[in-house]
């Protein structure tokens, strides 16, 4: 076995296990049984190890390049296991594990599930070493396929329309992205990205308009699958209704998948810097819009789900500026620098991941538990769980740690990543947004926390039901049928796993940086100055002011006017057609700023 | 009208983005025909170069639309089966027995003796066509996919056919189920051969062999894996007996 092979084994094994978990589809139920956690095995545990292996070489900064089937690079298919592929696969694979364990309890099980689940893994691995056009193409849309049957997983009745409704806007979305890999291919007669960035330096005028249209239009389908601003409306109804499990990895994992797959392509053709550069304004104005959308949500998991739109906006934001830096200076200082704007953008990425997973594992949990999605109804979560035989808070803490990560409040990951956030985009425009979101994102924390605070007498329970939405509204968030469950012990492992996860994140970050930015390309030391001034006074002070912030604005958002704002921004118009009127307008406005 | 307004919108805002792909005075470029011109029979051993490119150069590609397929079958078999356990509930009171639902009655009138007779005949010679398609696909215009799909109407062909005699193994939704899981199983482990033999993935295993015979067992494997499960995606919207 070579090294190409190793390299493809993250996206094969799931596969493999993928097949075995179908197998047993029509087997026995004691043999489906034992396929299911066969294949889960080969799918989601063996891919650490070619990881494991590959990653003495390629955190150095080497790569494993290659054609598959080992065919000619003018007709076969290109694919690049570089420091960005790996980093990406760890995140993936940190994720996807604990949330299939929690599956095992809180649902959905079964053969046809597991194997769903799998490809979705294997999709993720494939697509972050694509190096060709057709071939991301066909990564993104197994990815997507295998996404919408998953949303439905969980059979709220919602989840259907909601799934529906990404599978179309996602598929209009990819028939741009064929648009673009036509005129890349009509103009270059290649697909591999090397060959098309010669291609086009070939070209009188680099390709001229065409070039840029079909890198507008590839940039504006990722940036809709990435959820970036405006290009948001399919993700929060599909996240809040996916089963728990799915939707730890549809928000920790397969929005930034594809983001971090588009930098090979910006950083090579025509117009990918300035369309980074946009997407990464977009991102740091979508943080806070973000935050303030999630903080007049009353739903648990739909509150998660706006919080990753903002989130994503700290990732685009930190990411478009590095690609930009990158596209201007491929080979001098400004690589390095821009390198590192995207080491803390994966930094954040992978805290995301992890503190989001679990997140939404933990609030999936309590309101199965409490059989109660409505975060001012729900009350006195700490209880239920006890009642549900949780002896060892283990459901409340896994939250606490998630709501502190998410907070930024040291010594867990989300401190750590967004220190290295501030500190990349220090002078920057992009800084300022991202502190307000800060702000906001302590402020809907506390809310969500308050689930967990003791219930309070008749008289005040009835102040805050006043401000529950109509029934009406709320009948795709019904919660589940019986609230006398068990906390199930795969749950309970899924979340402490998560929790350490984020624990150690934190309090590694400044080695982690290193590794993450070596990677990625840096230069040597170039995190150093950061790593001493983690703990300085100065960011402690800082995250204390946000803090304070964060109580004055969530007091703020509890007076009379701020609450007939948080329900005026909850019930604002929405529909799939504003969806595909952004994206056709987000696509057009990109192309004429690019050939202006 | 507004949503009217916003397709007006939307069209526009497309046509203009995409203008400048469509109004190219650049020649074609020739690397990849020349390429496939010179070399693709010989390298491949397919006479037909759609075979070639699909089986050959671009497999890995191929391995994921059969995915995509494979996903998009298992969800809508799964969406089928929650939609028929939720229907009788929907409808309110007693659950409705499947047999007795008026959509069932409908469907069972419009089979006469006449298309039970002569589908079941011809069920079998198309099953023969379509394997034709599958196994041929690297001479002529052809393959796994177009092939399977012959398959699966053979299959649908049988299913009609079937109404009130012994019906063929090939209509059951559990035995699709089978072949298109083995299908898949195997095209993994046809695909995996070249790691074995140190040619990598997806290459083909054999050394000093004729590369087009690797073309042909991925055609049949592929074709008899979108044949079982288009077979069982039409079988279970005949019957409404899900997997």
């Amino acid at each position: 076995m070579g090294m190409t092979d190793l390299a493809l084994a993250p996206a094969i094994l799931p596969l493999v296990g993928a097949a075995l978990a179908l197998a047993g589809k029509t087997a026995r139920p004691a043999s489906a049984r034992t396929l299911e956690r066969l294949g889960a095995f080969v799918g989601l545990a063996l891919p650490w190890l070619p990881l494991v292996l590959l990653a003495p070489s390629i955190l150095q900064g080497g790569a494993v390049e290659g054609f598959v089937g080992g065919w000619a690079p003018s007709v076969g298919v290109a694919f690049r296991f570089d420091g960005m592929a790996w980093l990406v696969n760890l995140l993936g694979f940190a994720v996807a594990g604990p949330a299939w364990v929690h599956a095992r309890g809180s649902g959905p099980r079964g053969s046809a599930f597991t194997a769903l689940y799998l490809v979705q893994a294997s999709a993720l691995a494939a697509t972050s070493m694509a190096a060709d056009l057709f071939n991301l193409f066909v990564c993104l849309e197994v990815l997507g396929m295998a996404s919408y049957v998953l949303v439905t997983e969980s059979g709220k009745p919602g989840a259907y329309l909601a799934s529906f409704s990404y599978l179309m806007v996602s598929a209009a979305a990819m028939v741009f992205f064929l648009l673009g890999v036509y005129g890349l291919y009509r103009l270059t007669g290649a697909l591999e990205y090397g060959a098309v960035a010669r291609g086009l330096s070939a070209l009188p005028d680099s390709g001229g308009h065409a070039a840029l249209a079909s890198v507008a239009a590839i940039a504006a389908a990722i940036a809709l699958r990435t959820a970036v601003m405006p290009l948001y409306g399919w993700l929060p109804e599909a996240h809040a209704l996916a089963p728990h499990a799915v939707s730890a990895v549809l928000s920790g994992v397969l929005i930034k998948t594809p983001l971090f797959a588009l930098t090979r392509i910006l950083v090579l053709l025509p117009g990918g810097g300035e369309t980074g550069a946009i997407l990464g304004a977009a991102g740091a104005i979508a943080a806070p819009i973000g935050v303030v959308i999630a903080l007049s949500q009353t739903d648990a998991k739909r509150l998660l789900a706006y919080h990753s739109i903002s989130q994503i906006g700290y990732v685009v934001a930190a990411w478009g500026a590095g690609v930009a830096l990158i596209a201007a200076d491929p080979d001098g200082a400004g690589a390095s620098a821009g390198a590192v704007l995207v080491a803390a953008a994966y930094l954040h990425a992978l805290a995301h991941a992890l503190f989001k997973g679990l997140l939404f594992l933990s609030v999936g949990t309590v309101t199965d538990v409490a059989a109660e999605r409505d975060v001012y109804r729900l009350r006195g979560a700490g209880r239920a769980l006890r009642r549900a035989g949780e002896r060892l808070p283990v459901t409340t803490l896994a939250f606490a740690v998630g709501a502190l990560s998410i907070m930024a409040i040291p010594p867990f990951n989300g401190y750590a990543s967004k220190a290295a956030l501030s500190a990349a985009l220090k002078g920057r425009w992009q800084y300022w947004t991202l502190l307000a979101a800060s702000v906001g994102t302590v402020a809907s924390f506390i809310k969500l926390s308050l689930v967990f605070r003791r219930p309070k007498p008749a008289a005040s329970t009835e102040t805050f039901s006043e401000e529950a939405p109509p029934a009406v509204a709320d009948t795709a968030t019904e919660a589940p049928e019986s609230g006398a469950e068990k906390v199930p012990i795969s749950a309970k492992l899924a979340t402490a796993t998560l929790a350490a996860a984020c624990l150690a994140g934190g309090l590694a970050a400044p080695r982690l940086y290193r590794v993450v930015a070596t990677a990625l390309g840096a230069a040597p030391g170039a995190t150093d100055a950061w790593s001493a001034a983690l703990y300085a006074p100065a960011e402690l002070l800082k995250t204390a002011g946000l803090a304070a912030g964060g109580l004055a604005l969530f007091a703020l958002a509890r007076t009379a006017p701020g609450k007939a704002l948080a329900s005026a921004i909850r019930n604002r118009p929405r529909g799939f057609h504003g969806l595909f009127l952004a994206l056709c307008l987000g696509m057009a406005a990109l192309t004429a700023w690019l050939i202006r | 009208m507004p949503t009217r307004l916003a397709a007006l919108a939307s069209v526009l805002a497309a046509a203009f983005a995409l203008w400048p792909l469509f109004a190219l005075d650049v020649a074609w470029p020739g690397t990849v025909r020349d390429y496939l011109e010179a070399k693709g029979t010989v390298e491949s051993g397919a006479m037909n170069l759609v075979s070639a490119i699909y089986l050959g150069y671009r497999a890995y590609d191929t391995l994921g639309e059969t995915v995509v397929l494979l996903v998009a079958v298992t969800g809508a078999i799964g969406m089928m089966a929650a939609g028929s356990a939720l229907a009788p509930r929907e409808a309110g009171g007693a659950p409705v027995e499947p047999a007795r639902s008026p959509r069932r009655e409908a469907r069972s009138r419009q089979r006469t003796e006449l298309i039970a007779a002569l589908s079941g005949k011809l069920g079998a010679v198309i099953l023969i066509f379509g394997l034709y398609v599958m196994l041929y696909g690297h001479v002529s215009p052809g393959g796994g996919f177009q092939g399977g799909v012959v398959v699966a109407s053979g299959i649908v062909f049988l299913a009609l056919g079937s109404h009130g005699a012994a019906p063929s193994p090939l209509v059951g939704a559990r035995n699709l189920a089978r072949i298109e899981s083995a299908g898949f199983a195997i095209l993994l482990v046809a695909a995996c051969l070249g790691v074995a033999s140190g040619k990598g993935f997806l290459a083909p295993p054999l050394p000093g062999g004729d590369p087009v015979s690797f073309i042909i067992v991925l055609n049949a494997v592929i074709g008899i894996k979108v044949g079982a499960g288009i077979g069982l995606l039409c079988v279970a919207m005949l019957t409404e007996e899900a997997a």
